[in-house]
This record gives structure tokens, C-alpha cells and sequence, in this order.
């Protein structure tokens, strides 16, 4: 249901209306007015700003879209909802039988042995923004777990939603878009762990759009004192008529607490995306964070962790590969304010056709952050050569006492290794295949979810195109 | 494939607009009544160049300075030195019409 | 007559360790244009130098861009009132073809600062510039008989118009950035080399730069043409005494290295620490050409600059050795560039940084790989060493790739002075601030050894004198 005809933009008018459509505490609707006040103030990113000099928006047309108003019909749910999270555009005739869907590779239903599948302790979905469905396990629930749409729990706890919503993680301040989705957000997802509850099983978010629309959802996870979770968050649809994602996540893992979060963007290529996300790593606490970018027609993403308090730990895995005339730019921060704590950033990112890809990272360490121990690495596979990759890592140091490193490599496939391949019986697709897939297996291994890793592979081989 | 972009009246001579073909930007040329198209990009920094200034059948980038040849997309001065793409162009019945080179 | 100033006591220690340059003259000029900076000083400078209309035309047309361009977004702090500079000083109504008619102040300036003596001993040719001119130059008689040129840029222009006007500005346009543009308006003095093909000057040419004045703006513009096969080294030196408010240098080095031809460029800059030296230094290399550029940051408030090397055709090499030593009220933004725009071009980037007292040293730089230049190599490190809690090491390199068939590598680290070779030295008897010193210089040895021998020696000086008072 394209919604190119009564789509009206983010007018006064539009946010007027998508106010009234919401039964909010007060304190959210000030809060989503001194955001869309933001919106107008803010300039429209234009490449003569540092931060958007490589990704070009003059194309996007922000009055195709509307913020979400009333809820889909439940028939135009798209197909790849639950049961299927890729675009099926590229896939090779002969490979549609190795190409399981996403969400079935992420979750392990569908053709998988009931024995293997991943069983998820809950798991929420919303479609165009609206919240279509929530589960959580009773026994979860009891312990105090609240997991579900943002939009009802807000009603339900909203202390809890005001104590950290845009108070903490999120700066709705940072540019146009992060206003935007703060006025604007609806549906979304919250993770709240109490105390030392651990959950051992994953849940898993669900974003999808019809294709010409908006999402606007935004995550909040909050893990208390050595709480454990596992987040599976996957973004999908918008087939051939694009849509519009404008996004936020905010993650506080609290002292000794551990969170793994995989957040997997595989939109349609028409689809824009932009999106701020921020997590918080409190004293002690551990997050394993896993980036797969490989859907959008332009991506523009901020993914931000600050170690806050002292012995914090964060690793970020970076999964990218771009085709056709994709975009994709991402800007990652690991920000070192406290003592004797450590990041750890693998980005790898193949290239094929025309696409674009920009990797920004930085590791920035305050005064006083002494015994830091910060790592970045990007490495790009180029396997075309009308593809673009540019790497640019940072480093910006206060402490003296500190390790810091990063590297950056770019290539191509190597033909004496085609070569070898081609000469034990291989095609030179399948050789490709096979050197792409050693390739982004030094990040895999750093993925502890054997199922994301096997989702995030396969997702990519599809995408290898035939080369001569 | 050919698109409509603009009326030959809507670009003064000498003049450039820039317009939109099959989702790029496309800076549009008008000098000594002919049309010329080129990628809205400065092969250099990215910068955008139907924001430059025209100098004949020169376009300087506004950021850098690096100028290109508007007929063939040359890069003609530093700190460009790589040519930037050049399109097709046609007029029929005072419609100016674009069809992307593609490489 | 020289009148040596004692440090002011409201300058640090970082001030006085470089007091060996931080003496002033007397300001004895021929011509001191007014303060500021507008198109009727320009007419000024270009009257002065009785300059071809071209030339005239090109400083108007770059004033304009100048005051059209934006400040640099990016890199350190610049707080500089444009109308509270002078733009010309002429110190001398004529140039010196040997020391003794070089006016006698000036004279024992340069005297103080070594260089007749490093004339005799191992150059094959010397420019001395004070202030905006050229006062002093000279050239080996079996050069100037082989073809070479070696004069200042404003003698080039008016005795050799048709080498610059084919040259100039070809590889830094007036519209490439603020203090590009600046300096193609107000420029004056500077080297002019042309080696003709075949031609290799195996001791190295030197150029002097001071500034005397308070409130000085140095814009010396240097053009270097190495025709095909030919040779040579060029090294440049820099130094002024410190005063209370600030002078700015913003020189422009353009250099053209023919087919199979070879290019070093050493610098040394040791600025005072009041001193912006904001400089666009670029080199354009042809086919298996060989552009080098040895840069060593020492001195001035803020340096940003960041030689380039446009590799422009098949065979093309470019090398990058850079060093930045940044002590207290100082900021090193300094870097390299690199371009692959044809096949088979190689380039390599080495930066050694080290931060001190406060000091805050950024490497900067970009490998950028234009779509067709295959088989490109490319390869850059960066390590940089923190001394002390208070200072800061940024580390911000482009890397931009447009082709498939590449080998492009980038590996930097930030670190501080290992406490296990400290002990280990320690235990050998030296104290921390000896250790210390020695592990700087092994830290930079690298570059150090790429220099000539007397300016090894002045360097690791240099880095001692730098070094002088720091714990660990």
C-alpha cells in the first residue's frame, strides 16, 4: 500500500495530528515537541557538513512520507514478516534453495530440525511503526522482565519509560533526523532486565514496512545491575517503492551486567535509513554488539558506545556489504570515559557493482581514562571496480596511559587464490563465494550466536553476483 | 533512455541547472546554445558542481576550485584528476532531454 | 646590531628550550608596508616588485577568493585578526651574491643560525630569506653552467616568465583553500629551482626562512621543476624570536617531478611558539617519478600542513616521512596526502608524533585511489607517543578507494613510553629524563636517519633540548 498519494510530510499540521492520535503521559508529548521544535530549527544535512560530505540526501523527499497514523490493515502485513526478512531482488535462480529466509536463519524455523532452533524467550513486531504483536515467556515476566512495544508500555511504566527515554542514550538534539525520530517515533521496543535476572534465551524485534512507508521505531534497553539478555533486532520490507527509516536505539547495560545485541538492517534497496544508536556501558558490564548493514538504497548511521564506568567492555562487530547502487555510510564512536576499559571494533565490509560504502570510526579516550585499551580495525573487500570504499578510523587521545590502535585494509579478491580454487573443480563463482566467505569469517568467529553468523552468511553468498 | 529535464527557456545562456534523472543529479549546461550534462560531482572532494561558477565551457568546483571541461567532463585543473561523467543530451521542440552514461 | 631579548617569565619552559633562535634585531627596513591586509596593498607588493600585469592580475583575483573562502572547518585553532598583520617588509634594497654584502645584521642573524657555515661545508647552493625577501643567494658556478636555476621566485618571475607562467599555480590553483588563496596574494620571496632533464645535483640546496618582525606574515611561494631524470634535494629551515602576539607563515611549495626524475624535500621547522604556520606543500610526479617529502615539526603555536604527492602517471612514487613534536601551547596538525591516479603507483606514509607538556599533536592525512589506477600500493604508519597526562594525540586518516585492484594498508597506534624499557635504562644507571630522551629519539630514528648529517645532529638537538625537563 504505497503511501506516495496522501503522504504529507512532518508539517506542524501532520504532528498536530499524530499527537492527538496518541494517548501519551505529558511529560512525552513536551518531550516531542521540543524535538519537532529541534526539527525545524536544525539545518537539513547538506554535504558541506564534515559529517555528511560523503553521503548526499538532496534526492530525499521527506514529504513522500507521513509518521504513522493509523495502523495497517493486517492483510497488507508483507510477506517477509516473521517468516521472511530478505529481499529476494538479487538471488540467483540456482541459489534459491540454499537461501533460507533470514528470519528463519536468525530463529532456526522453517526448514530447520525442530532440534536446532533457536528458541526465543519473547518477541515483538510492528509494521509500519505500529506495534502488531508482543510475546514474552511467563516465566520472564514474573521475574520482572518487561519486554514489548514501546507505545503501550510507556502507559503502563511510565517512570520507568521517562527515567531513561532521550535521558541518557540519546541526544534528540544531534541532528535533523535524530529530531525527527524523537518527535515522531511510535511502535518500537522495550528491553528492561531487573537486577541479576538473566535470560537465557534470545528475543527478538521485528521491524517491517509495505513498501512506501515509514518506520519510526525506536529501542530502548535498559540491563540493571548483572542482568543478561540476548537482543535479536532485524529491519525489513519496502519492496521496490522504497520507504523511509528514521531510527533510534538506546542501550544501558548497567554495572557487571552482559547484553549481546545484533541489530541487522536489510531493507529493500529502495529503502532510506537513518538512525542514532547509543549504548552505555556501565562499570564491569560487558555488551557484544553485532552491526549487519545490508539492505537500504542510502544508509546514515551513527552507532555510538560509551564506556562510562571503570572495567566496561564493548565489542563491535561490523557486518557490510553493499550491491548495485547502494550507499551506505556509518559512523561508529567508542568513547573511552572511564578507567581501565576496553573496546574491541571489527568492521568488514564487501563491495560489488556501483555501490558506495563509508566507514567512519573513532576511539576517543577523555583525560583520566588511564590503562585503556581501544582497538578499531575496517578491512573492504572490493569486488568490483566501479565500487567505492572509503575508511576513515580515528583516533583522539586525553590519557597518557593508554594502547590504542587501528588498521585498515582494502583489496581485491585475489586471482592466484580464484586460480587455486578454479584448478580443484570449483566455478570461478563458487571460488569467489568461498574467498568472500573467508573473508568475513575473522568476524563471524567474533559472533558468539551460531545462528546470526549463519544468517548474515548466507545473506551475503546470495548476494555474490556471477563474475567472469 | 531519454528524459525530459527542463524547457530550453528554463536555462539562461550562459547558465546551468541541476536536475534530476533516474534518481542522480545531474548539473545541466546551457553555453553558446548548446546543452551539456554531467554528474553533479566533483571528482575531487564530491563537491557539488552545478553550485560552481561557469568560465566558458568551464565549470569550477565551489569548494577546491578544480575545474572541468562541461562538453566531455574532463578535469582540467588541480586538485581534480579524474574526469567526471558525461551524459547524453538532445533537444526536441524546445524539451531538453538527458540519457545517462553509464560506466 | 643583535639584540638578544631574554625570555619573558610568562612563557613556559617549552619557550626557552628553543632560545637558541629567540633573539630579535632591530627592525631596520627598507619598506614596511602598513598593517592589513587589502587591494591596495597588494597593488603594494606588485608595485614594489614592478611585477608583469599577469602576475598583478593573478594577486587581485586571489584576494578575492581569499575573502570569498570560509576558515577551515576542521584541524586546530586558529585565532588570527587578518588586519593586524603586516603582509610586506622589504628588509634590504638588495639581494647579497655573497655574505659580505649582506647588511650586517642581517648578516650575523644568519651567521648565529649556522648557515654560511653549512654553505661551506656541504650545500650546493643557499637562499637566506628575511622577512619578505630573498637576501642572500647562491648557487655552485658548475650548476648554474649545467642549466640549473636557483633564485628566488620574484628574480623568476622577471627573469624567467615563461618557466613560471607554466608552471605557476598548476599545482596549487589560488582556489584551493584560504591560505592558498592568501598566500597567492601577498606572496613574496620564495625558492625558484628548475633542474633541467638529465641534470643531478648530488648536494642539497637550502632555503632559510626568518621572521623578525612582530606581527609578521612570511608568504614565501616556492616552485621546483625537476625536469625528466634529473636529481635534487631541497631542505628548508625556519626559525624567528618568540614575541608576545602572533606572526603567521603561510607559504605555498609547488614541485613537478618529470619522467624518472627524483625530488627530496626536507624540512625543519622550528618556529617560535607564537608563529602560525599554516602551508600547502604539493608535488605533482610523473611517470616513475620519485617524490619525497621529509617533514619535521618542531616548532610554531599551530602548524597545519600536509605535503602531497599527486602520482599522475604509470610508475609514479611518492614517500611521505614526517615527524611532529609538540610541547606546551602547542598544536602539530600535520599529516601527509597522497594520490593514486594512475596504474602501478606506490606510495608509503610514515608519521611519528609525540606529545608533550601539554601538547597536542594530530596526524592528518588521506590515500585516495582514483578509479583505473590499478595495481596501486599504498602503505601508512602512524605511531604516536603520549609523555605526560595533559597532552593529546589525534589520529585521522582518510583512506578514499575507487578501484578493485589494490593493496592499500593503514596502521596506527597511540601509546606512552614503556615502562618496562624505562626500568631497563634505569637499571643501566641513566636517569628518567636521559631514558626518556633516548627512547624519543629511537622512536624517531626512522626519520632521523633520512635526514642529512648535520641536520641528524641538529634534529636529535633539537629533540633533547625538547625533551629537557620532562619526567617521563
Amino acid at each position: 500500500m504505497p503511501q506516495t498519494e496522501t503522504a504529507t510530510g512532518f508539517t506542524p499540521e501532520t504532528f498536530e495530528a499524530f499527537l492527538a492520535s496518541r494517548d501519551e503521559p505529558t511529560w512525552l508529548t513536551e518531550q516531542r515537541r521540543a524535538a519537532f521544535a529541534a526539527f525545524g530549527e536544525l539545518p537539513q544535512p547538506h554535504s558541506g557538513m564534515e559529517e555528511w560530505r560523503r553521503t548526499d540526501i538532496r534526492l530525499l523527499r521527506l514529504d513522500k512520507y507521513a509518521p504513522a497514523l493509523e495502523r495497517p490493515a493486517v492483510d497488507s502485513l508483507p510477506a517477509a514478516l516473521l517468516t521472511s526478512g530478505g529481499s529476494t531482488s538479487s538471488i540467483d535462480e540456482d541459489l534459491l534453495d540454499q537461501t533460507a529466509p533470514l528470519v528463519e536463519q536468525l530463529t532456526g524455523v522453517g526448514d530447520t530440525p525442530a532440534e536446532t532452533r533457536l528458541a526465543l524467550a519473547g518477541q515483538t513486531a510492528a509494521l509500519n511503526s505500529h506495534s502488531i504483536s508482543s510475546q514474552l515467556i511467563e516465566e520472564h515476566a514474573k521475574q520482572g522482565v518487561i519486554f514489548g512495544s514501546l507505545d503501550q508500555v510507556v502507559t503502563q511504566h511510565p517512570d520507568l519509560v521517562q527515567k531513561y527515554l532521550f535521558t541518557r542514550a540519546g541526544d534528540l538534539r544531534y541532528d535533523r533526523f535524530a529530531a525527527l525520530h524523537a518527535a515522531f517515533w511510535s511502535g518500537g521496543t522495550i528491553l528492561y532486565v531487573p537486577q541479576g535476572v538473566r535470560i537465557e534465551q534470545p528475543l527478538y524485534i521485528q521491524s517491517s514496512i509495505t513498501p512506501g512507508s515509514a518506520d519510526f521505531g525506536h529501542t530502548l534497553v535498559v540491563l540493571e545491575e548483572g542482568a543478561e539478555a540476548t537482543l535479536l533486532a532485524e529491519l525489513s520490507g519496502g519492496e521496490e517503492a522504497g520507504g523511509l527509516h528514521c531510527g533510534g536505539v538506546e542501550i544501558i547495560v548497567g554495572r557487571g551486567a552482559f547484553l549481546r545485541y545484533v541489530n541487522l538492517q536489510n531493507w529493500d534497496n529502495t529503502v532510506w535509513h537513518f538512525a542514532h544508536h547509543k549504548a552505555l556501558v556501565e562499570a564491569d558490564a560487558r555488551l557484544q554488539w553485532t552491526v549487519g548493514a545490508l539492505g537500504s538504497k542510502v544508509s546514515k548511521v551513527n552507532q555510538h558506545v560509551a564506556l562510562v564506568g571503570p572495567g566496561a567492555n564493548a565489542q563491535v562487530n561490523g557486518v557490510m556489504f553493499a550491491e548495485g547502487r547502494q550507499h551506505l555510510d556509518y559512523h561508529t564512536l567508542q568513547h573511552h570515559e572511564a578507567k581501565s576499559c576496553r573496546s574491541d571494533l571489527l568492521y568488514k565490509g564487501g563491495l560489488q557493482d556501483q555501490s558506495r560504502m563509508v566507514w567512519r570510526g573513532m576511539i576517543k579516550v577523555d583525560p583520566g581514562a588511564d590503562k585503556t585499551d581501544g582497538y578499531q580495525r575496517n578491512d573492504n573487500l572490493m569486488l568490483s571496480d566501479d565500487a567505492r570504499a572509503d575508511s576513515i578510523p580515528g583516533l583522539e587521545i586525553e590519557a597518557d596511559d593508554v594502547i590504542c590502535t587501528h588498521g585498515a585494509t582494502t583489496g581485491r579478491v585475489d586471482d592466484e587464490q580464484i586460480f587455486y580454487l578454479q584448478a580443484r573443480g570449483l566455478t570461478r563463482n563458487e571460488a569467489t563465494r568461498v574467498i568472500v566467505a573467508g573473508f568475513f569469517q575473522q568476524v563471524f568467529d567474533r559472533i558468539t550466536i551460531p545462528s546470526v553468523r549463519e544468517a548474515l552468511g548466507h545473506a551475503i553468498r546470495r548476494r555474490i553476483r556471477e563474475y567472469e | 533512455m531519454f528524459h525530459a529535464v527542463a524547457r530550453t527557456s528554463e536555462v539562461s545562456d550562459p547558465g546551468k541547472i541541476l536536475v534530476e534523472v533516474e534518481e542522480q543529479l545531474v548539473a545541466l549546461f546551457h553555453v553558446d546554445g548548446q546543452f551539456y550534462a554531467l554528474d553533479d560531482v566533483c571528482t575531487h572532494d564530491g563537491g557539488p558542481l552545478a553550485d560552481g561558477e561557469l568560465d566558458g565551457c568551464q565549470i569550477i568546483c565551489p569548494r577546491h576550485g578544480a575545474r572541468f571541461d562541461i562538453k566531455t567532463g574532463a578535469a582540467l585543473t588541480m586538485p581534480a584528476t579524474f574526469p567526471t561523467q558525461s551524459h547524453e543530451v538532445k533537444i526536441e521542440d524546445g524539451q531538453v532531454y538527458v540519457k545517462l552514461n553509464k560506466t | 646590531m643583535i639584540t638578544d631579548t631574554k625570555t619573558d617569565s610568562n612563557f613556559d619552559v617549552s619557550t626557552a628550550e628553543i632560545n637558541k633562535y629567540d633573539f630579535r634585531n632591530e627592525e631596520k627596513y627598507i619598506f614596511k608596508a602598513r598593517k592589513g591586509l587589502d587591494e591596495q596593498i597588494v597593488h603594494q607588493i606588485s608595485d614594489m616588485k614592478s611585477e608583469p600585469d599577469w602576475m598583478r592580475d593573478y594577486r587581485l583575483s586571489s584576494l578575492k577568493i581569499f575573502n570569498q573562502k570560509a576558515m577551515p572547518k576542521w584541524g586546530g585553532a586558529i585565532d588570527l585578526d587578518f588586519q593586524d598583520i603586516y603582509y610586506y617588509i622589504k628588509p634590504s634594497d638588495q639581494q647579497g651574491r655573497s655574505w659580505e654584502d649582506v647588511p650586517e645584521d642581517i648578516k650575523r642573524t644568519f651567521d648565529r643560525l649556522g648557515i654560511p657555515e653549512a654553505e661551506k661545508k656541504f650545500l650546493a647552493g643557499v637562499k637566506a630569506q628575511y622577512e619578505s625577501e630573498v637576501v642572500y643567494g647562491s648557487l655552485r658556478e658548475d650548476l648554474a653552467k649545467k642549466g640549473v636555476i636557483f633564485t628566488d621566485t620574484d628574480t623568476a618571475v622577471r627573469e624567467h616568465p615563461d618557466l613560471v607562467r607554466q608552471y605557476f599555480s598548476t599545482v596549487i590553483p589560488n582556489t584551493d583553500n584560504k591560505f592558498a588563496a592568501l598566500n597567492s596574494a601577498v606572496w613574496s620571496g620564495g625558492s625558484f629551482i628548475y633542474v633541467p632533464p638529465g641534470v643531478s645535483i648530488e648536494f642539497p640546496l637550502q632555503a632559510y626562512f626568518r621572521i623578525n618582525a612582530e606581527n609578521m606574515g612570511q608568504f614565501e611561494r616556492t616552485l621546483i621543476v625537476v625536469d625528466e631524470g634529473a636529481q635534487i634535494h631541497y631542505v628548508e629551515g625556519c626559525t624567528a624570536p618568540m614575541y608576545s602576539t602572533e606572526s603567521l607563515h603561510s607559504a605555498v611549495v609547488e614541485i613537478i617531478v618529470k619522467k624518472h626524475a627524483r625530488c627530496r624535500y626536507t624540512t625543519i621547522q622550528n618556529w617560535a611558539n607564537n608563529i602560525y604556520n599554516l602551508v600547502t606543500k604539493r608535488a605533482v610526479a610523473y611517470e616513475d617519478a620519485t617524490m619525497e617529502w621529509v617533514d619535521g615539526n618542531l616548532g610554531s603555536k599551530l602548524t597545519m600542513k600536509y605535503p602531497a604527492v599527486y602520482m599522475m602517471e604509470p610508475g609514479a612514487r611518492g614517500e611521505i616521512l614526517s615527524i611532529a613534536f609538540s610541547s606546551a601551547g602547542q598544536h602539530q596538525d600535520a599529516g601527509a596526502k597522497v594520490v593514486h591516479a594512475a596504474p602501478n603507483t606506490t606510495s608509503q606514509i610514515i608519521s611519528k608524533s609525540i606529545s608533550k607538556n601539554g601538547g597536542r599533536s594530530s596526524y592528518r592525512g588521506l590515500v585516495k585511489v582514483e578509479d583505473g589506477a590499478r595495481k596501486s600500493k599504498s602503505n601508512v604508519v602512524c605511531d604516536a607517543l603520549i609523555l605526560d597526562p595533559q597532552s593529546r594525540s589525534d589520529t585521522y586518516p582518510y583512506i578514499e578507494i575507487a578501484e578493485q585492484d589494490v593493496t592499500i594498508g593503514h596502521e596506527a597506534s597511540v601509546s606512552r613510553i614503556g615502562e618496562e624499557q624505562l626500568f631497563y635504562l634505569m637499571s643501566r644507571g641513566m636517569s628518567e629524563a636521559e631514558a626518556s630522551t633516548m627512547i624519543v629519539n629511537g622512536f624517531i630514528e626512522p626519520l632521523v636517519k633520512e635526514l642529512p648529517m648535520e641536520y641528524a645532529v641538529e634534529m636529535n638537538r633539537l629533540i633533547e633540548l625538547q625533551m629537557e625537563g620532562s619526567v617521563g
